[in-house]
């Protein structure tokens, strides 16, 4: 008997400490709801979204060369500006015993789209002066004229433009440009408010929760180490995505996405921990606005929330700019193979990793604060396409669309600006995982010969 | 004050250190059996020789290890601020990049990794040394440097603790120097070798290093006047050699500036080979200095070079005047 109550205790102190790590359960506060909701998390249209991402990124790649031409713009065009027919979730799919629960997107959430909610300022990085929304249009219709989404004739790689770009444009700028900071600025609307009418959370609480889903973490990842949240998304550990051991993967709460995968994929080397950082600030926020039940948040609570969106905003920041830094490392080492040996196959690969620094370099741009400097700098280095076989490189579109070339710069040249761009990541953000870091073997070196600070006199 | 016991200890520790108990160990080992085979004494005379109370623990030596124990304090306050090599490197590395070479040299991409890094090894440790020539031959020739200088030539008995009775100015600008070579030297390898680039190492120190402390490096700091041959004495500078560097006699001014290699001296005429001389006088001449005073060891120079500048700069007015006439 004794051994059973302590089995009991021991069984309710633990889900106890569990759900303290857990986005999951938060109580209704909403002041009047009548309703039978006990719940107040929600943050289904940000996972809806992430699939559409995922999907729009497959699709990217399934362009025969020109006759499926478009078929697959029109169906690209429905994941992003989304439609009124159910889509069926093309990614993330069932991977053997990597079961899905979800396989169309009404099932997670209906009518969302990824148009609507793009950055709208103009992406100086890319050719064309276009607008969040006009570039991922503008990348759509050419990809779909690709075979396989990559076009040789200008090095690009479009389900990683698209892919890369989009989660900057739409979840990193929802999340810190609007979520976390409009609707959490004095002026907005306040918490003793629902969401909308007949909500059943409050205006912040939701405010919170959808910039939650946008950074794409599962709601027990903070539980996890950094290589299970990594081959959750990789599909590789069932036990550690099916948290509630349903024998499926609910993508509404137990698969990681987009750059809260890219925070695990750095935090598994062991220097950084972002993804816990920013997963616990979300917690910690969300406890916050909880804990005023559903009164107006009084001032001490507005200024430990801003302390946890400042920590959400860097951290989520270093993530793209580690990212960035790691795929200049990428292209670096490419062009050394290419310089070395062509073949197609190593030029695709280049072209590959180019599209994927290309993307996070935009995606560092659509964040809360305007980067000035770094963000020219960036884009001029980063260049408008890969430098190109015969040295030549893509500088701009007419006013067809279709892409202007001009004799490029030196691969020497090119590859010292993948070099300067990881400089640049190390001095403005201060980068730590770096990954393909390629003054890595140099700074070992270093340590290796020892400092010259003994003040020795010979 | 718990890192800075640790840093203490470290230094005898760690065979990177040149004071590491086993080069100690070594250097006493060699000087007692110099002094048997070389110099016939006996044994036990010898190793009262080589613990001689009258050296070791004259005013001039305990000034020695109080000075190590202060300026270890000083360079753990002031390390963060150093210019570290890494950052030389990478900075040279950068420019390396901006110059397009990279052609000219594609040539060398094939030489094994084992070839590149004896050849690192050598030249890292053979810039390293002319580089410590130059900047010691300067710590000589200007006033300035020399006041800083003065401190370690005003010991007036030696020991291995002496390598450290050095101004902490000083210690900076050796450490610039370090940071300079090794990083420059780093950098044009890593420009045309890349990650083939490697240090050829015995307990984790340059074999190059590691031979010359294990050979003794700690005598040259000590009364234990070994000598080479004539030839080798213009290769590798004998413990003999450097004792002559400190002496008082003005025949031995500015001699052997050299750190291990000899070789500098000789090239550029300052090579002095070693004598038969008992009881070397060492110190300076410097009559209102004292050399076992540990204040005076640190504020005597700063006084001496504010002084300097201060008269430089009465004689630019002085020229300013003449030419405002
Ligand atoms: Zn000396
Ligand atoms: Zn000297």
């Amino acid at each position: 008997m004794k051994k059973l109550i302590v089995m009991i205790v021991a069984v309710f102190v633990v889900t106890e400490v569990a759900a303290h790590h857990f986005y999951s359960k938060f109580p209704i506060t909403l002041k009047g709801y009548t309703g039978d909701k006990t719940n107040s998390v929600s943050y289904s249209g940000q996972i809806a979204r992430h699939v559409l991402h995922d999907s729009l990124k497959k699709l990217a790649g399934k362009g025969d060369g020109g006759s499926n031409a478009a078929e697959i713009e029109a169906q690209m065009m429905k994941y992003f500006k989304g439609s009124k027919e159910d889509l069926d979730i093309i990614a993330p799919k069932t991977k053997g015993d990597f079961k899905i629960k979800q396989t169309t997107l009404n099932q997670i959430s209906k009518g969302k789209n990824l148009s609507g909610k793009t950055y709208k300022g103009v992406i100086n990085g890319w050719p064309g002066q276009m607008t969040g929304p006009e570039v991922i249009e503008f990348m759509i219709k050419k990809a779909a004229r690709t075979k396989g989404g990559f076009d040789p004739a200008t090095g690009y790689n479009y389900p990683q433009l698209i892919s890369k770009f989009a989660m900057g444009a739409v979840f990193y700028n929802q999340a810190v440009d609007n979520y976390l900071d409009e609707k959490m600025a004095p002026g907005s609307k306040t918490n003793d408010m629902p969401y909308k009418d007949g909500a059943y959370y409050t205006y912040k609480e939701h405010a919170w929760d959808e910039a939650f889903g946008y950074w794409g973490a599962v709601s027990h990842g903070l539980g996890l180490s950094a290589k299970q949240n990594y081959d959750i998304t990789k599909m590789k550990d069932m036990a550690a995505a099916d948290q509630n051991k349903d024998g499926v993967v609910d993508l509404k709460s137990e698969y990681n996405f987009a750059h809260a995968y890219y925070a695990s994929s750095f935090d598994k080397g062991g220097k950084t921990n972002y993804y816990n950082t920013v997963t616990q600030a979300f917690l910690d926020g969300r406890k916050i606005i909880a804990g005023a039940k559903g009164e107006k948040l009084s001032s001490s609570e507005k200024a430990a929330l801003q302390g946890h969106i400042a920590v959400i905003n860097a951290n989520w920041e270093k993530v793209i700019a580690e990212s960035v830094f790691k795929y200049a490392g990428s292209v670096y080492k490419d062009i050394v193979k290419l310089e070395e040996n062509y073949s197609d196959k190593a030029f695709s690969t280049y072209a590959k990793h180019w599209g994927e620094l290309k993307g996070f370099a935009l995606a560092l741009q659509t964040g809360k604060s305007n980067l000035g400097e770094t963000a020219v700098k960036l884009n001029r280095l980063t260049g408008m396409g890969p430098v190109l076989m015969n040295a030549s490189q893509v500088t701009g579109v007419d006013s067809a669309g279709n892409y202007i070339k001009e004799e490029a710069q030196s691969w020497g040249e090119f590859k010292l600006h993948m070099l300067k761009i990881q400089k640049l990541m190390v001095e403005k953000f201060g980068v730590k995982a770096k990954g393909n870091d390629m003054l890595a073997d140099m700074s070992s070196l270093a340590s290796k010969v020892g400092s010259s600070d003994s003040a020795e006199n010979d | 004050m718990l890192e800075y016991i640790g840093d203490i200890f470290h230094h005898f520790v760690d065979p990177k250190k040149r004071v590491f108990l086993g080069y100690i160990a070594l250097s006493i080992l060699i000087a007692i059996l110099w002094l048997v085979f070389l110099k016939k004494k006996r044994l036990k005379s010898a190793i009262f020789k080589v613990f001689d109370k009258k050296i070791l623990l004259s005013g001039s030596a305990i000034s020695d290890y109080k000075m190590f124990l202060i300026n270890r304090v000083l360079m753990l306050i002031l390390s963060p601020y150093l210019l570290t090599q890494l950052a030389v490197a990478t900075f040279f590395y950068y420019s390396l990049l901006s110059i397009p070479l990279s052609g000219l040299i594609s040539f060398l991409n094939d030489t094994p990794a084992i070839v590149v890094a004896i050849l690192f090894t050598f030249v890292f440790f053979t810039f390293d040394d002319f580089t410590k020539y130059w900047v010691h031959r300067w710590m000589h020739k200007w006033p300035v440097l020399w006041a800083l200088h003065k401190v370690h030539h005003s010991a007036e008995t030696l020991n291995p603790i002496t390598v450290y009775r050095t101004h902490p100015l000083e210690g900076i600008l050796f450490s610039l120097r370090g940071a300079f070579s090794q990083g420059t030297v780093i950098s044009t390898f890593f420009f045309i070798f890349g990650d083939k680039v490697d240090l050829v190492t015995i307990l984790g120190v340059n074999f190059l290093v590691f031979s010359f402390h294990v050979a003794g490096s700690n005598l040259r700091h000590s009364h234990i006047d070994i000598k080479y041959w004539v030839w080798l004495e213009k290769i590798l500078i004998s413990p003999a050699q450097h004792q002559l560097h400190h002496s008082l006699d003005e025949r031995h001014y500015d001699k052997n500036f050299g750190a291990a290699l000899a070789i500098w001296d000789w090239i550029f005429g300052s090579l002095h080979h070693s004598e038969d001389i008992d009881n070397l006088k060492l110190g300076v001449e410097d009559n209102d200095f004292d050399p076992n005073s540990i204040t005076e060891l640190y504020l005597k120079p700063m006084k001496e070079i504010s002084d300097i500048a201060s008269e430089s700069l009465s004689s630019l007015k002085s020229l300013n005047k003449i030419f405002k006439i």
